[in-house]
């Protein structure tokens, strides 16, 4: 997919901007994180007859400024979640390679880490994490990181925003460069969270236009 | 396993459900915000709902070494806490308001259904079971935590959560099949019973401990063969674990209830006990039958006269002797934090 590069990325922050619905949508097939992938013997004994990670789309669209980068990401889901007193919020996350070639479904490696940004419907919390393999999730370095979500019918639609600019550790990207995106999404109600989601099985090319 | 292992026992023949332990530990621990309806010590009666409510059927734990389906506890599970119309009541100038609950009536709370029982007239019967984290040798808790957040120290086995790395995705509660993991909602973590870790580290007794008016619950080193839990739990054979099916081994030890013999139809006594020892074998397993035996042998050998070490380490009259190696004073410990209760 590409990123398309505009003048004024400002207008692109809302995910209901109306900008929005003129970009093209790159369409992800999603599947349940796997089960043998879940980093405890009683997560997968607790969750290997539950339903999980259903989502099985999620619209990817993007745009950059040469400075600011800005991901749509819409999926749907039937009930939403807010992850009010002691529920868990829907939350969706985007991820890059570091360096090397890191394996999306393991989160990457020390010598392959990954970066994501994560939201979380509970008060639009965006964080920069850095991964290097299941259940190593640790903060990642500041990149300006945001994150805002709606929900409307069904759907969910958040918009992730992020420095190109960015520490060594936070993937790095540039005007013209290619690299790749992967994505997450967790589905509150069914108490989906950590590794219990859905993601895309594989990297997706990811180019941004010079 | 850790190099030392602290241990309890808590002798269900002296428990009089007084809840002193419990507001003991309440008052010490959990007198947070995000923890009003937390009790890292219950005391429920048996048998019953039990805290949280039906625990027993909530899987988690292991069976034949391999990790069981858990299900989490919810906040109404465990109950919550309840707020009191007194301030109406006292001062609200209504001479026939009624102290109650603010919203509604609560459904479920800890010790709900206290001195309800089982059995039926005249052979009804029940029991008090006071349950705390059991710092298991095999913590399901640990093993299920994707973030490594729970640690088991290597000097005394007291299991804990370190906050700091806990992401509140409560895996922990699934899989603890004594359902003794709280959610503080607050604070987004999860919390349990630290064993009264910084009074422990002193050489002071857990809380519940010292306040206990029934002098029922004994403390120390599992390997300390002059201290009360290895006589009890090693020598005599007589205190243990509470369901050892669940496979986490247990550091928390019972010494089951003895009770009244029941009647028959007629009306006359019968060689058998009030409480159904089907019933005692769910809970401690079939090793609860010696341990009865023992008992009865012991105290019998003691009414005529004789001696007998067991029955001497359960009455207890040295209360002291209780604690094992945890015999300090608190007013002797330098307070170093605010607000600590001199227990
Ligand atoms: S009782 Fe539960 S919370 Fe406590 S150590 Fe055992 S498994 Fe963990
Ligand atoms: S303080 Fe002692 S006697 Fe009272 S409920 Fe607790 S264990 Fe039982």
């Amino acid at each position: 997919m590409q990123s398309r590069r505009v003048a004024d990325i400002d207008s692109y922050l809302d995910p209901a901007a109306a900008v929005w619905s003129s970009e093209a949508a790159n369409r992800i097939d999603m599947i349940p994180a796997p089960l043998g992938l879940q980093p405890t013997d009683h997560i997968i004994a607790t969750w290997e007859n539950r339903p999980y990670g259903e989502a099985e789309w999620a619209d990817l669209k993007s745009v950059h400024d040469g400075e600011t980068l800005a991901v749509h990401i819409s999926w749907s889901c039937a009930k939403i979640s807010i992850g009010a007193s002691e529920g868990f919020p829907d939350a969706a996350a985007i991820a890059f390679p570091v360096r090397g070639e890191p394996i999306l479904l393991s989160m990457g490696s020390s010598d392959a880490p990954m970066h994501m940004l994560q939201w979380k419907a509970k008060g639009n919390e965006t964080r920069s994490v850095l991964a290097e393999g299941i259940g190593s999730s640790l903060p990642g370095p500041s990149v300006s990181e945001n994150g805002k979500g709606g929900w409307s019918q069904g759907i969910w639609s958040v918009v992730f925003s992020r420095s190109l600019n960015a520490p060594e550790n936070a993937s790095p990207l540039s005007a013209g460069m290619t690299t790749l995106i992967g994505v997450a999404v967790w589905n509150g109600t069914n108490e989906e969270r950590a590794g219990i989601k859905a993601v895309s099985g594989d990297w997706t090319d990811f180019i941004l236009e010079a | 396993m850790s190099s030392k292992q602290v241990a309890m026992v808590i002798d269900l023949n002296k428990c009089i459900g007084c809840q002193t332990c419990t507001v003991a530990c309440k008052t010490q621990w959990t007198n947070k915000e995000g923890q009003e309806g937390m009790y890292w010590n219950t005391v429920s009666t048996a048998p019953g709902g039990g805290t949280p409510k039906d625990w027993e059927g909530m899987g988690g734990g292991f069976r034949d070494g391999k990790a069981q389906a858990g299900i989490r506890p919810k906040q109404a599970d465990f109950g919550d806490a309840w707020e009191f119309n007194v301030e109406d009541v006292m001062f609200g100038g209504d001479p026939n308001g009624t102290v109650g609950p603010m919203e509604g009536d609560p459904i479920y709370g800890t010790n709900w259904d206290e001195d309800v029982g089982g059995g039926d007239y005249p052979n009804s019967f029940f029991f008090y079971i006071p349950r705390i984290c059991n710092h298991c040798t095999k913590p399901a808790c640990m093993e299920a935590c994707p973030r490594g957040a729970i640690y088991k120290r290597d000097e005394d086995g007291i299991v804990l959560i370190n906050e700091d790395h806990c992401r509140g995705f409560r895996f922990c509660q699934e899989a603890c099949p004594y359902k003794e993991i709280y959610f503080n909602q607050t604070t987004g973590t999860a919390q349990k019973c630290i064993f009264c870790l910084p009074r422990v580290e002193e050489g002071v007794a857990t809380a519940c401990s010292r306040q206990c008016p029934g002098r029922v619950r004994f403390l120390g080193f599992l390997d300390d063969e002059d201290g009360p839990i290895h006589k009890l739990v090693y020598k005599h054979k007589v205190a243990l674990p509470l369901h050892p099916e669940y496979e986490t081994e247990p550091n928390v030890f019972y010494i089951p209830p003895l009770a009244p013999p029941s009647f028959d139809d007629e009306g006359n006594e019968i060689d058998e006990s009030r409480i159904p020892i089907l019933y005692l074998i769910s809970l401690f397993g079939p090793a609860v039958h010696d341990s009865l035996e023992i008992i009865k042998h012991e105290r019998e050998l003691k009414r005529q006269g004789g001696t007998s070490e067991l029955m001497d380490v359960l009455i207890s009259r040295n209360w002291l002797d209780l604690f094992g190696p945890f015999t300090t004073q608190p007013k002797d410990v330098a307070r170093t934090l605010e607000g600590r209760g001199n227990a």
